[in-house]
């Protein structure tokens, strides 16, 4: 008879523990969840580099811009040739050449840009072509070097005797002349001209923005010997 | 079961259920917007999947316009032979700006993220960067390519690289990221012993000994690159 009542004490009391161990069990748990996640979620965001992101967007912006640029001009060629005037065909015709011999460096060009001068030794070609990537990304639509035209595809490289430009070797001090939106370009070729000042292997490295650049020089066209067009 | 334990025991759960609920508040509210850090981040994001999107619509307008204009040209060189002349010189012309899709023989170099090191807050090396992808593609130019794709985005006169670690962003297409696949038509065998030589591309060699960087390659006999498909745009040139 001694038992009943302490059986009768003990059931209220080993359910209360439980619960109570039930929710600090769970408060462990959610809270355990809630450190982890916000030190993760700290750890994605600087793997992913927000910063890197909005520049992305910038670029991306850009890019597009420039695409719907391309959109007009082509949907004007369009209309230009379905007008079915005289002659027209042969005008967009003619313009296009004309565009795309410039793009490819076989006629000489003129317009506004920036001219970079780096008097320096020991610099190799892959200076030069990370100096040339910086300005074409700047938006350069014409390059010139010590009096040799450069696009993409042009080789530079390093020869025995120094950097090669498509086969002539061209030695300091490099001129580098080129046409763009001269603003982007004056804000590229400030930051070259810093990042060289930098370099113990440079002498001189200075730039100037120019309403007129006048380059020259041009690249004779090359047959394909093994590419087939199709 | 007595009142008054019953009573306890929904006092007990009633308490746990607000606990619950409360708590699951604070997750909602405060564990995945921690000081709406993330939520700017998806916003982020957001925005750059809608501008790819868009950037993808654009370049596959302008390859319409494009195959159209071909069209009307070739309808109009069919009736004047001085038409005709002129079309065959800017043919010859978007061949080599990269406008007109090509094949023949060359070589495929792949590049892969390697395995991230010991000091990996320094500086990511173990990706595959803009300047890895141009460095391979100035390597293959100075031996002779005819023409170069890097993942199916062809390689123009104007042609720029740019990007942050790991992303590698060509003219004004989209980022890409690892795997990149570089594709070259031309002299095969000038390629291929380039690429071999343990000499040329300083940057990436190291960086495949440090991090397991991946730079594979192989020739083939004929390999196909597709037209350029964006902007060729210069409005600052004029003619001398």
């Amino acid at each position: 008879m001694s038992a009943r009542p302490r059986t009768t004490r003990r059931r209220p009391s080993a359910g209360r523990g439980v619960s109570v161990w039930l929710i600090a069990l769970l408060v462990a748990l959610v809270a355990t969840i809630q450190i982890r996640s916000e030190a993760e979620v700290q750890r994605n965001l600087v793997g992913t580099d927000v910063s890197s992101l909005a520049f992305l967007i910038d670029d991306l912006h850009r890019a597009n811009d420039s695409l719907d640029a391309e959109k007009a001009d082509l949907a004007g060629r369009r209309a230009q040739l379905q007008s079915g005037q005289s002659g027209a065909a042969d005008q967009v015709l003619k313009g296009e050449a004309d565009r795309l011999r410039a793009i490819e460096g076989l006629v000489p060009v003129q317009g506004p840009g920036v001219v970079i001068e780096i008097d320096a030794s020991g610099l190799t070609a892959l200076d030069l072509q990370d100096a040339l990537n910086n300005l074409a990304a700047g938006g350069a639509e014409a390059i010139d070097v010590n009096d040799h035209r450069v696009v993409m595809g042009v080789p530079v490289y390093q020869a025995r005797d120094g950097v090669a430009v498509d086969g002539v070797t061209v030695p300091p001090p490099w001129t580098i002349s080129v046409i763009g939106d001269p603003n982007r370009l004056g804000l590229v070729a400030d930051l070259m001209a810093q990042q060289l000042r930098a370099d113990r292997r440079v002498r001189k490295a200075t730039y100037r923005v120019e309403a007129d650049v006048v380059i020259r020089s041009v690249i004779s066209a090359k047959p394909y010997v093994y590419a087939i067009p199709s | 079961m007595s009142p008054r334990h019953f009573a306890s025991v929904t006092l007990v759960a009633v308490v746990a259920l607000a606990t619950g609920f409360v708590l699951a508040g604070q997750i909602k509210a405060q564990l995945l917007t921690p000081s709406n850090q993330l939520a700017r981040y998806q916003a982020l994001v957001r925005n750059v999947q809608e501008l790819e999107a868009t950037n993808a619509e654009s370049r596959r307008q302008i390859a319409a316009l494009r195959a159209q204009i071909d069209a009307l040209e070739s309808d109009a060189a069919a009736r004047s032979a001085k038409t005709q002349a002129l079309r065959d010189q800017v043919n010859d012309l978007r061949d080599h700006a990269g406008l007109v899709a090509m094949h023949g023989p060359g070589v495929e170099v792949d590049l892969r993220n390697g395995i991230p090191g010991p000091d990996t807050g320094a500086q990511a090396g173990y990706l595959v960067n803009f300047q890895d992808v141009q460095d391979v593609v100035n390597l293959l130019f100075a031996q002779g390519a005819e023409g170069i794709a890097v993942n199916d985005r062809r390689i123009t006169p104007l042609t720029a690289f740019s990007g942050s670690a790991g992303e590698v962003v060509i003219d004004q297409g989209p980022p890409q990221s690892s795997p990149i696949k570089i594709v070259a038509v031309g002299d095969r065998n000038r390629m291929l012993a380039a690429l071999d030589d343990p000499a040329a591309l300083p940057g990436v060699r190291a960086r495949q000994v440090q991090f397991q960087l991946h730079l594979t390659f192989q020739g083939s006999p004929d390999v196909s690159l597709p037209p350029y498909d964006s902007s060729l745009q210069i409005t600052h040139v004029s003619p001398a």
